[in-house]
């Protein structure tokens, strides 16, 4: 056992609290910002601990009354904040582009995990070379393409090309997983006479569940914080909450509070998503099946 | 029921051939262990025989049918591996049953097979577990289990005791004896455990390199093993070589090494002042006062009810007998050792292939 003394224990945690506190306070200080009224968030000296709570970023952002006092005061901007469809197109977007990457990635990388084909290692560099590419390259052509085959500005359009850009580390983060699951199941199933579908759907995927749990919860993310994309590829028909967080910047005036209050929400549906998956993300993976 | 053949097997990875013109043939209903080192092609050969690994030239047959091109679920075998590679996302009952279930056997007919095999293997307790939820033995019979309710025609197992600790191995070993008794499938069993194969085995094949090295029963192996390799391997202690000649002494064959003496069988197919290496089994060394054998005690090493007592002959030459506990061999004393003339091997220095020092028969 190493003996350390007791000042130097405490110098260790203090440091260690500093070093997070650093680091939690901007997020801290952005989360009271959503609560805070128009002039209290400016103020000198900021409010840090003492301010007067209010909904009204929340309010005004979701289009509902919690039924507070309300004040009567000029927007800046005197634009409609309203943003709730906006993170039903977050949601609708990020669900659907991480099942649609999941799905083609799970076939993919069993694929390239246990078949045998000519030039598979190189497949497998190339798939990750597709990533090394900046997003930007790729979107300014897929505006024109997009705009020739009408999928501008439609869920369609943007789901795709989530999953798309999701893929490659899909395939190659799960194909990672599938190798860890020893090949003496999959010989021990064949021998059993199961056929290759079965095998997969019956014995790999159940074992796999916790890699593409994880996988998923990195598609999701992505998806969750995509900004060029969406904002090249839509107009009125649908926006995220990144895209849309940047149209409270207006000509009078950033409206904070409410920048806040939408960022605070979208937090939510995120963390609920991980919440979900995170008992399959902790579940081990070929317990029990070998010897330890 | 089946008889397993190989004739003339090659395998190559690539450039690199790991076996070649391998031929041998396991009766209906055998027992027959392949023994040998790691990297000897025990595994390889096994591997062939399920169809998890191709054969690169020569013929598969099981039950006078060609093999090799028939796929593993056809070839009617059943397979337990080192890992025992378990389901463990199925319960130990759906384990069993995968392979019925795939069958497409009807319910009842799964459930009556899967619990006539967790009698046998005393399972019917844990039928309701996850494999992580069970020690390592009983893994290991759930591995068998899944083999055995296939009905199979061959069994075969892919070093399944070395993953467990000595005693529970030995009991393992029993067992599945027991089991092939019960069953009277034809068995190819892959170890490198040379006690495994002599406990177990109704033939052992000994392989080195990718060729075999001998093949025969337990005793024919252990008392006539072809080459040097063969008398190494079988046997713990293992056998003692000393490099010597061949002399006439009176007419009579002796073996000469440092220190050593030792008349020999009058058959002996060898000629004066030939080099041979002479094998001693530590179990056949005795005390005496004749003085065949001279050196000094080193080390007397308990395991027991015996003793191993290591003996140096000279600076290169020592050797190991294998004494009950009384003999009175002390570290650092003298001993005289002998043997007698029929338990000797030889083996020609430059072939090291075993000289028959006995008429046959």
């Amino acid at each position: 056992m190493i003996v350390e003394s007791k000042n130097r224990r405490y110098a260790r945690m203090a440091a260690a609290w500093f070093i997070t506190a650093l680091f939690v306070f901007p997020l801290y200080y952005w989360g009271t910002t959503a609560f805070k009224q128009a002039k209290e968030i400016f103020s000198v000296p900021p409010t840090v601990w003492s301010f007067t709570p209010t909904l009204r970023n929340f309010e005004e952002v979701f289009g509902i009354s919690f039924g507070f006092l309300r004040q009567q005061e000029v927007l800046p901007g005197g634009g409609n904040f309203y943003m709730a469809p906006r993170l039903w197109d977050s949601i609708v977007v990020g669900l659907f582009s991480t099942a649609l990457a999941i799905a083609i990635s799970t076939f993919a990388a069993y694929a390239l995990s246990r078949m045998d084909f000519r030039g598979r290692h190189h497949f497998v560099a190339w798939v990750l070379s597709t990533r090394m590419m900046p997003p930007v390259a790729v979107a300014i052509p897929m505006f024109f393409i997009y705009k020739d085959i009408g999928l501008m500005d439609s869920y369609t359009g943007i789901i795709l090309i989530h999953a798309l850009m999701n893929l490659p580390l899909a395939v190659l983060l799960l194909k990672s997983f599938f190798d860890d699951i020893p090949r003496e199941i999959d010989e021990s199933a064949i021998v059993d006479g199961a056929s290759r579908w079965k095998i997969f759907r019956r014995i790999i995927l159940p074992m796999a569940k916790g890699g593409i749990a994880a996988t998923a919860v990195l598609c999701f993310i992505f998806s969750w914080t995509e900004f060029i994309f969406v904002l090249t590829l839509t107009q009125t028909g649908l926006k995220t909450v990144p895209v849309v967080s940047s149209s409270f910047v207006t000509s009078t005036g950033t409206a904070w509070g409410n920048m806040a209050a939408l960022g605070v929400a979208a937090m939510a549906p995120a963390f609920l998503f991980i919440l979900l998956v995170q008992k399959q993300l902790v579940r081990g993976l070929t317990l029990g099946s070998l010897k330890q | 029921m089946a008889e397993v053949a190989y004739h003339n097997i090659c395998k190559s990875y690539g450039s690199v051939e790991v076996m070649r013109d391998l031929s041998l043939s396991i009766q209906d209903g055998e027992f027959a262990v392949l023994l040998g080192a790691s990297g000897c092609g025990k595994t390889t050969l096994l591997r062939m025989t399920a169809g998890l690994e191709n054969i690169t030239g020569g013929e598969l047959t099981i039950d006078g049918k060609v093999m090799n091109e028939v796929h593993p679920r056809d070839r009617d075998i059943a397979m337990v591996f080192q890992n025992y590679a378990l389901y463990p996302t199925m319960k130990v009952f759906d384990n069993i049953a995968f392979s019925l279930e795939v069958k497409r056997l009807s319910k009842e007919e799964i459930k009556r097979k899967v619990n006539e095999a967790a009698a046998v293997l005393n399972l019917t307790d844990y039928l309701d577990r996850y494999p992580r939820e069970l020690s390592g033995g009983q893994r290991q019979r759930v591995a068998m289990g899944r083999a055995m309710v296939r009905d199979a025609k061959v069994f075969l197992f892919d070093e399944p005791l070395s993953n467990l600790d000595a005693k529970l191995r030995a009991h393992m070993r029993v067992e599945i004896r027991q089991l092939h008794e019960r069953l009277k499938a034809t068995t190819v069993y892959v170890t490198h455990d040379q006690i495994e194969a002599m406990t177990m085995a109704d033939k052992i094949v000994l392989m080195k390199g990718g060729r075999i090295e001998q093949v025969g029963t337990p005793d024919d192996l252990y008392d006539r093993p072809a080459t040097r390799f063969a008398a190494d391997f079988i046997g713990s202690p293992s056998m003692n070589f000393v490099e010597g000649d061949i002399t006439t002494e009176d007419g009579n064959p002796h073996f000469v090494g440092p220190h050593i003496n030792l008349p020999l069988d009058t058959g002996l197919k060898a000629e004066q002042g030939q080099k041979v290496i002479c094998g001693l089994r530590p179990s056949d060394l005795v005390t005496t006062k004749s003085g065949e054998i001279k050196g000094t005690v080193k080390l007397v090493e308990k395991t027991g009810a015996d003793v191993n007592i290591h003996v140096d002959l000279s600076e290169t030459a020592n050797l190991v007998a294998t004494m009950a506990r009384d003999n009175g061999a002390v570290a650092g004393g003298s001993i005289e050792l002998t043997i007698p003339p029929r338990a000797v091997h030889l083996f020609d220095a430059e072939t090291e292939n075993r000289i028959e020092t006995q008429t046959t028969g």
